[in-house]
């Protein structure tokens, strides 16, 4: 049965390709937008956990959580809080770098935990009061810049102090200024786009955002990558656009193989007769269409996987946005692109193959 | 190889439509055990309807066929009556282009789901059979006319048949290749004992046949005069 499968597929080499072709693309598109959810999320959690801290306060019903506004006054209250150890206001200044634009500049306070964790291993930190920032080590690396030397920050220019390392993919890839130079940049005096709080000894997350957000209505608190991903409407539109995209995938690519297998039963006529004449059931007749179907989609999807994961990764670095996502591909990606070609083939193959079943071997047989 | 004996055949008043065309008219015969039929009748008798029904390919309006005594449409599968009882050579060989010649023999035993190692033993008993030994890794397209029909002979014998049917196997032969292949089927019939049921408007199938019916506009005239004689 698998030689008559191969030999079929091998037979009509152009049609096999372009059908797997077809099919591919779609799971190309499944494998990359899976593995840029992943990376979403791999970001939000960095955007939560900036800075190291338990948990991230944001004002609540905004479309992303960059784009959150809340009182810096808030601040010390917060931080008087039982459940709470240490709160750090953040003003968060997106596309401000030029030759990266996917930088993000943070605007900390110097004596916060935020500026504090940050490991500077180049350089030293900036003087107080002067036009001065640092600089995260893959930012650095990627435009080559040093201290003394100098970056824009939204048109405005500032001396490098130093380079810092902090582990956080997020943070590693922008700069920090101090957070009233970010608030006159953005001109947002007094605002701050979050608050990271660390928490007290035991406390549990979950208990402390209940009594965070019961005493501060209008904030929302972020404790994990997911509900950081929930809460951005482009998270949430990145979701539906996966479950938009699967199902598309499955119905043009199930189209495609029904269509080249139907196609493929009419030029085949006599020989499926011939199959039946020769004492073929009309179940194992069928079993080789639908074979032929799965075969072709297991071979697109194949291809498709690969697509997906270079092609991933190709457009994020010709979008400039490796900063906000780095594509993350999972054995689960890879598994649910696979799932969904198998599926294109056992969809696409069930018509041909009922077709199959109903033809007497006689008229397969005089091709009629 | 086991010697099967013969199937025998009851047409009962078969009657079949094509597209308001009256392929065959309440036909009725009776073919006995281990018997070899041949029939004529001029193009468009309902020769090959006669055939392609005794074998299961098509479905009668009316009447009945009978293998052994059992309505081949009553049987619970057409398709596992063919499988067990029937082998079919057709004018055209059919062969799968793709396959070699011992692969096709082996597509029989590919639907009966018999295991790799039996198929393939089988296979190349029956090309020895049929004179194809050293051909049967060759595929249809390095074979002469004539072989490609041996090779559709050993696919029809591939499931140990006890009916053979052989619609014009010799229709697209030259007359010495047509002599070898009606020897080779006339010999496996004697051989195998199995019943065999020719048509063809070849004078020689009749001669080697131990009886001739003759068909004219879809119905069997024992009265009628066959196109060629004993």
């Amino acid at each position: 049965m698998l030689t008559i499968i191969r030999t079929n597929l091998v037979r009509q080499s152009a049609r096999t390709i372009f059908t797997a072709l077809g099919i591919a693309v779609g799971v190309a598109m499944i494998v990359a937008l899976l593995s840029f959810t992943q990376g979403l999320r791999q970001t939000a959690a960095g955007l939560v956990h900036l800075g190291g801290s338990g948990l991230g306060v944001f004002q609540a019903e905004v479309s992303d959580p960059t784009a959150s506004l809340l009182p810096e006054s808030i601040v010390s209250r917060m931080a008087a809080r039982p459940e709470v150890a240490r709160a750090t206001p953040l003003m968060l200044v997106v596309e401000a770098v030029k030759p990266a634009p996917s930088a993000i500049v943070f605007g900390a306070q110097p004596g916060g935990f935020f500026t504090h964790g940050l490991v500077v291993v180049a350089g030293r930190r900036p003087a107080t009061g002067a036009a001065e920032l640092l600089v995260g080590e893959r930012l650095a690396a990627q435009l080559h810049l040093l201290p003394g030397g100098t970056l824009a920050v939204d048109g405005h220019p500032f001396q490098i102090a130093g380079i810092y390392h902090s582990g956080i993919f997020f943070e590693d890839s922008g700069a920090v200024l101090p957070l009233a130079t970010a608030q006159q940049l953005t001109g947002h005096p007094g605002l701050v786009t979050d608050i990271v709080v660390e928490l007290s000894s035991g406390v549990r997350a979950s208990t402390a955002a209940k009594g965070i957000e019961a005493a501060f209505p209008g904030t929302q608190v972020i404790t994990d990558p997911e509900q950081a991903l929930r809460a951005g409407a482009n998270g949430t539109l990145i979701s539906k656009s996966i479950l938009v995209i699967v199902v598309i995938a499955l119905i043009v690519g199930a189209i495609s193989v029904a269509n080249t297998m139907a196609m493929s039963i009419m030029e085949r006529r006599a020989e499926l007769g011939l199959l039946t004449a020769v004492g073929w059931s009309p179940l194992r007749v069928a079993s080789l269409i639908l074979g032929e179907g799965v075969a072709v989609s297991v071979l697109g999807a194949a291809v498709g996987l690969l697509l997906g994961v270079i092609g991933g990764n190709l457009l994020v670095r010709a979008l400039g946005v490796s900063s906000y996502v780095a594509p993350s591909v999972t054995a689960w990606a890879l598994g649910r692109g696979l799932l969904v070609g198998v599926a294109i083939g056992v969809l696409g193959g069930i018509y041909p193959a009922w077709r199959v079943t109903r033809m007497t071997p006689l008229k397969a047989l005089s091709g009629t | 190889m086991s010697a099967p004996a013969g199937a025998q055949v009851s047409v009962e008043k078969v009657r079949k439509t094509f597209d308001h065309v009256s392929a065959l008219r309440e036909a009725s015969l009776r073919v006995e055990p281990g018997e070899a039929v041949a029939i004529s009748g001029r193009s468009g008798s309902g020769k090959s309807t006669l055939l392609a029904l005794i074998g299961g390919l098509e479905q009668p309006d009316a009447g009945r066929v009978l293998i052994d005594g059992v309505a081949i449409w009553e049987r619970p599968h057409s398709a596992e009556t063919r499988r067990k009882l029937i082998g079919f050579v057709f004018q055209r060989h059919l062969l799968l282009e793709s396959l070699s010649a011992r692969q096709n023999v082996e597509v029989p035993l590919l639907g009966a789901r018999v295991h790799r190692a039996e198929r393939r033993r089988r296979a190349l008993s029956l090309l020895e059979e049929v004179g194809l030994a050293d051909r049967a890794e060759h595929r249809p397209s390095q074979l002469s006319g004539g072989e490609r029909q041996r090779v559709a002979v050993a696919r029809a014998l591939a499931n140990e048949p006890r009916l053979l049917l052989a619609d014009e196997p010799t229709g697209a032969l030259d007359s010495v290749t047509s002599e070898r292949v009606l020897d080779l089927l006339f010999r496996l019939r004697e051989r195998l004992g199995m019943t065999l049921m020719v048509v063809s408007y070849d004078h020689s199938v009749g001669e080697r046949a131990d009886r001739t019916i003759s068909l004219i506009d879809g119905k069997i005239d024992p009265t009628a005069k066959p196109l060629f004689q004993h």
